[in-house]
């Protein structure tokens, strides 16, 4: 009933030499001695994260040149250290047909298979040896009686590890420094946005206020239209009052008069009596001098003028 | 394999950070057009509210107008007055000069809408008069 969810899970074995895999659900794995480097050290500290500090220098001249990751854990009164490449690691899985959305946890080897009394053969090449509490690779040939390795029965400890697949493009020092960063960069962004919303947001305000303090209609498209229509309104008024005066001003000679001042279609009419043709010239100078622009006509003595508002 | 890779945080963060760098351009491009429609509704309110006071208050034309037509100098005059919903109109049958003169000086120095206007001439010191203002 419960099977589905107590699932077993299979465990493999790692390394170089092994034959392609052929799996198709999750597994465990546990790495062999020759993709890790591991030191039994008896350390001046208590407890294992004070050993992760220490772990790069401890390693220092052992180490070919490369990016590692470093792992511990505590026995008795010493710490078993270990330094490892995640991409070779990595590598070496996919050449082994695993991916590594297929692995459930990576184990190392010697914490999990230390136990061993006799060699283990791994294959006909290699068996697993425990000499000084260190699990190492020998060939087997130099073996007269080994056994094979049984994995079915293991009981697998806490000390697993997790590969970091870009290890080798970003070291966790750079890592850290870019996630700090953006961090803050992402704090500075996302504040200076919450700031430009609110001042949308208040301007919007304003503008509402703006509306309903002057009792502007709706939408801008109407304002505008009623702006232009009492604009125009003003320029025509405007333009009335000054021609207005222009003509007002004009000096006229005896037996001349206004005889008809008219407003109709945003246009102005004026006519003059006792204005013989070829003496029109002196109004008609006048108001060009006021430089009005207009039409004009004479005929039996009346001068008539038209002004466009 | 469980454990979150760091560098899955950081690419992460990078993607929020690009996401709140391109909304925060957004935002800066909706604050500009905002601010330019702000300014824009309180110029065009400004001049609005002003020609809406000087053209379009209807109580205060009628009252300034009453108050021209109400004047000693006008009285002989004769001046109709007739009251519409989109404006009103003057018109006297014939007024003397110093009359035509006094209303015409006041109704052009006034912020009048003038939208019709026939003075004409009837003899040396008299003229008919008729005159449409609107609100």
């Amino acid at each position: 009933m419960f099977s589905k969810f107590n699932k077993q899970i299979d465990t493999i074995f790692l390394d170089k030499d092994s034959k392609e895999f052929s799996i198709k659900e999750r597994v465990n794995v546990i790495i062999s001695p020759s993709l890790y480097w591991v030191q039994k050290v008896s350390l001046p500290v208590k407890y294992v994260r004070e050993v992760y500090a220490l772990l790069p220098s401890l390693f220092e001249d052992t180490l070919p040149k490369g990016v590692y990751s470093y792992s511990a854990y505590k026995s008795g009164d010493e710490f078993y250290i270990f330094a490892y490449d995640d991409k070779l690691i990595l590598d070496t899985l996919s050449h082994k047909k695993i991916n590594s959305s297929q692995i459930k946890n990576v184990y190392f080897a010697q914490s999990e298979l230390s136990f061993i009394e006799t060699p283990v053969k791994i294959d006909e090449i290699q068996s697993l040896y425990v000499k000084d509490d260190i699990l190492m690779l020998i060939p087997s040939v130099w073996l007269k009686e080994n056994s094979d390795l049984n994995l079915a029965t293991l009981t697998l400890s806490k000390h697993k590890i997790t590969l970091k697949q870009f290890s080798h493009l970003v070291n966790d020092k750079s890592l850290y420094t870019l996630i700090a960063i953006a961090s803050v960069l992402l704090v500075l962004i996302a504040t200076e946005y919450f700031i430009t919303m609110d001042k949308v947001s208040k301007t919007r305000t304003m503008k509402e206020k703006l509306f309903s303090q002057h009792k502007l209609k709706s939408t801008m498209f109407q304002n505008r239209a009623m702006l232009k229509k009492l604009s125009n309104t003003h320029a025509t008024q405007t333009n009335l009052r000054i021609y207005m005066g222009n003509i007002l001003k004009i000096a006229l000679k005896k037996e001349r008069y206004l005889s008809l001042v008219e407003v109709k279609n945003k246009t102005l009419k004026v006519e003059f009596i006792g204005v013989k043709l070829g003496n029109e010239s002196r109004i008609i100078k006048e108001l060009q001098s006021k430089k009005v622009p207009f039409n004009s006509s004479v005929k039996d003595e009346l001068l008539r003028l038209e002004f466009k508002l | 394999m469980n454990r979150i890779n760091p560098l899955h945080i950081g690419i992460l963060l990078i993607v929020i950070l690009a996401f709140f760098i391109f909304q925060l351009g957004e935002a800066k491009k909706e604050l500009h057009e905002t601010n330019i429609l702000y300014k824009e509704t309180l110029t065009l309110s400004t001049q609005l509210v002003g020609l809406r006071e000087v053209y379009g208050d209807k109580n205060a034309i009628k009252k300034s107008i009453n108050r021209i037509l109400n004047q000693s100098s006008l009285k002989s005059a004769n001046i109709v007055k007739k009251v519409t919903s989109t404006g009103l109109k003057i018109s006297s049958e014939s007024m003397d000069r110093g009359a035509l003169n006094s209303l015409m000086g006041k109704m052009l120095n006034g912020s009048y809408n003038i939208a019709s206007l026939k003075i004409k001439l009837l003899s040396d010191k008299t003229a008919s008069l008729k005159m449409e203002i609107k609100w």
